[in-house]
């Protein structure tokens, strides 16, 4: 299903665009000063890759307008606690992104709120530091595609419910009608594939 | 549970995907600052952007720019547009209110100098009849027999002035104007005042205060500024 639903071209074009850590930097150093021009240079850099996600996680474009909204109003607001120097803008604002996105589909389903503290904690910019600069590297999107397209059909739909619906392991087997154990397997053999065919890269 | 156990938990525990004993395991690693369950996480991390950057690329709307600016407050809220239309509106309806304040001031002024001219107009026509009432008021006329001549009436009230009341004026070319003249016997023409003829090449105009009853009166035609002496030929005259 994601492979469906990767466009590679634009999704790599974006990314190139997109994941710059080398600049990153300077950008976190002005939005931490309220530089009037770094707001609109996040939003530029980020803001299609952000309605992107957003839009194709809760697929309706009044509430993913919203949601990016939010999105950079929560990046603006924690801003103060991103480690300028050492921090990766790119991977918090797409966290960010995916997390709001998640809380608001679990949210119109009625499960709000178990997980709902869960994600906001995972939004805290700390551990998005350290990020080497090849760790989003265009080459490393592309390893990661093609060890995607190399998944089974239950492997890469487990790894769609994860990411873009945001079920956890005892609700992907609930619908898919498998038991957990199998799913478990699923899901983390198709990480450990993604994972390794990444670290592959990183050796070369 | 060690590193190694958890070690295919990671990109799920980023998500808020994992709970129970895993969940605990690697949230006990982490505050203990374990490096080998920190380099996981981060690796998670990253592979996690990976993916959610592969969402199908969808161009958000414009208008969505100025909503996130707005909400930070770098920007006029979405409706900035529709404040910068409202804001040229303004300034067309204050341009439009403008000439309209103009023409309404123009036609005013127009009003208030007919209303003038009006005025002054039944202050001549008062003075006319006051003349016209008094018994010791002499009238001689002027133009009768002639083909196309100016044709009027002077009266001299030696008390009141010289009035004169005149018709079939010519219209006279731009900067030259009417003037009366007192002309005393054996003396010369003294100025009694410029005026225009009406649209209709009528007039009336008076010389105020006492005058020798035995004068003769004259217009000539000058520049609007007035002359000196007469500077043309008598265009009427009356003597009394």
């Amino acid at each position: 299903m994601l492979a469906r639903l990767i466009p590679v071209s634009l999704a790599l074009a974006l990314l190139q665009a997109a994941l710059r850590f080398k600049d990153d930097g300077d950008l976190a150093r002005r939005l931490q000063a309220r530089d009037g021009g770094a707001m609109p240079e996040l939003y530029d850099r980020y803001g299609r890759l952000v309605y992107s996600l957003i839009l194709r996680i809760v697929r309706n474009s009044a509430a993913a307008e919203d949601l990016v909204q939010e999105t950079f109003l929560r990046v603006w607001n924690r801003m103060p606690a991103f480690d300028q120097k050492r921090g990766a803008l790119g991977p918090w604002v797409l966290t960010v992104a995916r997390n709001r996105a998640i809380d608001y589909i679990r949210s119109v389903d009625g499960k709000m709120s178990a997980g709902a503290l869960e994600l906001d904690r995972l939004e805290h910019p700390g551990p998005f530091c350290d990020f080497e600069d090849r760790a989003l590297s265009l080459d490393r999107a592309r390893r990661l595609k093609d060890a995607f397209e190399k998944l089974t059909p239950n492997q890469k739909m487990v790894v769609e419910m994860a990411y873009y619906e945001g079920l956890s392991q005892t609700e992907m087997a609930e619908r898919m009608q498998q038991p957990l154990g199998t799913v478990k397997t699923w899901v983390r053999s198709a990480l450990k594939v993604l994972r390794e065919q990444l670290s592959e890269a990183a050796a070369l | 549970m060690t590193c190694e156990e958890l070690r295919d938990s990671y990109e799920l525990y980023s998500l808020g995907l994992l709970d129970g004993e895993e969940k605990r395991e690697i949230d006990a690693h982490l505050e203990r600052n374990c490096a080998v369950c920190q380099k996981r996480l981060k690796d998670a991390l990253g592979i996690n952007a990976l993916l959610l950057s592969q969402a199908p690329e969808v161009v958000p709307p414009s208008r969505l720019r100025r909503r996130v600016l707005a909400s930070v407050g770098l920007e006029r809220a979405g409706w900035g547009w529709l404040a910068a239309a409202a804001a040229a509106c303004a300034v067309v309806v204050a341009l439009w209110l403008s000439l309209e304040k103009r023409t309404t001031d123009r036609e005013l002024a127009d009003v208030r100098r007919a209303l003038q001219q009006s005025v002054a107009e039944r202050g001549r026509l008062e003075q006319a009849f006051t003349f016209l009432n008094q018994p010791e008021t002499r009238q001689v006329n002027f133009g009768q027999g002639q083909p196309a001549p100016p044709r009027g009436n002077f009266f001299l009230n030696p008390r009141l002035g010289v009035l004169l009341i005149a018709s079939n004026l010519p219209a006279l070319p731009a900067g030259r104007a009417y003037e009366m003249w007192v002309i005393p016997k054996g003396g010369m023409p003294v100025p009694a005042g410029l005026f225009q003829s009406g649209p209709q090449g009528t007039a009336i105009h008076i010389l105020p205060g006492v005058v020798d009853p035995n004068v003769t009166v004259a217009v000539t035609v000058e520049p609007e500024s007035g002359s000196r002496a007469p500077t043309s030929g008598i265009l009427f005259s009356a003597g009394f």
